[in-house]
């Protein structure tokens, strides 16, 4: 599929989460750098001045982030909350196991994605090798270095 | 060694209040007043360092030890008195005199400082340097809520004690946290302890993974030990029985890591990998890197904790449990990488900066003794990659091979924690004969000159 027809899938959640974001983003953050900028303009000298710098930075961050939410918005794709199914679908969360050990996670639309909430995008290469899968089947996946078998012991 | 074990890091950007800042130059001090303590321990000439009379065998200190229990302590000097007789000191009786500085200094801090439970810390800390209550200040130190200024200082690692590695060296150190380094750290963190993983004996594991607390600091000032081994983190507690209860406290220090990276990782990368080897490689990506080693490292000590292995292991203890920490770091980054938390690529920047870390081992071991656990368990990985052929040897390393590499990363994560699990002394002795020789190192000498 190339680039430009690519839909970013998402929870309505998700797709919520990523609104709020760029409002906060747009209507608070955009004019509190600008202001933030010319405060530091006005410290002069702007080749030695780090506050300036620090916040021409932060700028050009930010706007990166206000392109990137505008094009997944634009892009978005929302599923359905998944009931209980057969097999592993976006949504499902799972239950593996990978050279001995015992993984559980819930498979989500790469923008979702957290590991420190254990959502795995389905972009990734475990993600993409789980979807269809049934529970008790087997599969191999690789990546570089990294050789598994994994073993879908649950789909809750 | 007669210099002074104290290393000052220029920080920029700490972003403190006045009177934060007034406490941090309290602290500061403090650390510093400690050097001239660990000067009076240190001794690299000696294995048991200056803690044990130098003519004292292993077996009379043992044997002393039956009636006195007091001479095997962390916390105690070994003398010997009129009669010849071993006898054990506190150290907050034969060093009282230092000590009550350094503990006027916190309490100074403590009285300044806006942070209640910080200015408990401190008052604490400051008793326990001088009635010797070491326990109730760590304790409350693991448990309190982290707060943005950090200090450690007191009798700690037992590096030094090459004999029993049973006595506590004085050592210290300042810090700032960095939120943005911190939160970064603990998804990798999280990623691996969310794992559900296979343990070879269960009774034996120290499970304490919901109490571990981890933060990245820019750090101000060593001194003591750390300002000799310029450490780049460190777990503490050291007791597993008392990381079970309380729980334990990872620090990196992002500014020694920094010093070492600039000094002697990327150095060594430039000396010892082609030069065709390193267009793939961005310096930004191997910093990374090895900022990721060290952070594997933390993980994998945390996982790794079995409650009797140091009495099995006994003075090779240190050798396989710093080595199997990082390796089993490394090999939890296999998940990550299928999971999509983790590149081939960053994993392969990991791989690169263990071999380069190793040699840094190497290197700092042969001007401080008390690092050679790291060096001699490097170089038991170095020699199983050879074994394996992951990496070649002939004209500096070129072009490692990654699957073998992870593969033979794989297979000593077991065997390590095989090992210190439920290994014994003879277990140990065994590895470190068959793949722990500083020949690996040794054939790379004369490209690493000038690197110190």
């Amino acid at each position: 599929m190339p680039f430009m027809d690519k839909k970013f899938i998402l929870t309505r959640q998700g797709l919520t989460s990523l609104k709020s974001e760029y409002d906060e983003l747009t209507k608070v953050k955009r004019s509190q750098i600008i202001k933030r900028i010319q405060i530091a303009r006005e410290f002069g000298d702007l080749s030695e001045n780090s506050e300036y710098d620090a916040a021409k930075e932060e700028q050009s961050l930010l706007e990166t982030r206000i392109t990137q939410l505008e094009d997944v918005l634009k892009r978005a794709q929302i599923i359905e909350p998944v009931k209980k199914a057969d097999f592993v679908v976006i949504g499902s969360t799972v239950v593996v196991e990978m050279n001995d050990e015992v993984h559980k996670f819930s498979i989500v639309g790469s923008m979702e994605a957290d590991p420190t909430e254990s959502k795995i995008s389905n972009e990734s290469p475990v993600g993409k090798a789980l979807l269809g899968l049934q529970v008790g089947e087997t599969i191999e996946v690789s990546v570089g270095p990294v050789k598994s078998k994994i073993k879908l012991l649950e789909i809750q | 060694m007669s210099d002074l074990p104290v290393v000052v890091f220029p920080v920029k950007n700490l972003d403190l209040t006045k009177s934060e800042q007034k406490v941090v130059e309290k602290l500061v001090e403090a650390a510093k007043s400690i050097a001239s303590i660990y000067q009076k321990q240190e001794n690299q000439k000696f294995p048991g360092a200056n803690f044990y009379p130098h003519d004292a065998a292993v077996e009379e200190i043992l044997a002393a030890a039956k009636s006195e229990p007091e001479i095997l302590s962390p916390y105690t000097i070994v003398e010997r008195n009129r009669s010849g007789k071993l006898v054990s000191i506190p150290y907050h009786i034969k060093f009282k005199k230092d000590l009550g500085k350094t503990s006027a200094l916190l309490r100074v801090a403590a009285k300044i400082t806006e942070n209640k439970e910080f200015s408990r810390r401190l008052y604490l800390q400051a008793d326990a340097l001088i009635d010797g209550s070491y326990e109730i200040s760590d304790m409350y130190w693991i448990t309190m809520k982290p707060y943005k200024i950090d200090i450690v200082i007191g009798p700690l690692d037992r590096l030094d004690d090459r004999l029993l590695f049973r006595k506590t060296s004085f050592e210290a150190w300042v810090g700032i946290i960095d939120e943005e380094k911190t939160k970064k750290a603990k998804i990798i963190q999280q990623s691996i302890y969310d794992v559900r993983r296979k343990i070879f004996t269960l009774s034996e594991k120290a499970d304490f993974l919901d109490k571990t607390k981890l933060r990245v600091d820019k750090t101000l000032i060593f001194s003591g030990l750390f300002a000799r081994g310029m450490f780049t983190s460190n777990s503490l507690p050291v007791d597993p029985n008392l990381m079970e209860k309380y729980g334990i406290e990872i620090t990196f220090f992002d500014t020694s890591l920094d010093i070492k990276f600039e000094s002697q990782h990327y150095p060594i990368y430039k000396s010892i990998f082609e030069s065709k080897f390193q267009k793939d490689y961005p310096r930004d990506l191997l910093r990374e890197g090895s900022f990721r080693n060290v952070l594997l490292h933390e993980i994998g000590h945390s996982l790794l904790r079995y409650k009797d292995s140091e009495r099995r292991l006994k003075e090779l203890f240190p050798v396989i449990d710093e080595l199997s920490a990082t390796i089993y770091g490394i090999k939890s980054c296999g998940s990550l990488v299928l999971k999509g938390i983790m590149s081939e690529k960053e994993l392969e920047a990991i791989m690169i900066m263990f071999i380069c870390r190793a040699f840094t081992w190497w290197i700092d071991s042969q001007k401080q003794k008390s690092v050679e656990p790291f060096a001699v368990g490097h170089a038991i990985a170095l020699n199983h990659f050879l074994a394996n052929g992951a990496i070649k040897e002939t004209g500096g390393i070129s072009w490692p091979n990654f699957n073998k590499m992870f593969l033979s990363i794989e297979e000593l994560s077991d065997a390590l924690e095989a090992l210190i699990s439920m290994g014994n002394y003879s277990d140990a002795q065994h590895v470190i004969d068959k793949y722990g020789s500083f020949m690996v190192y040794s054939k790379f000498e004369n490209r690493l000159k000038g690197i110190t």
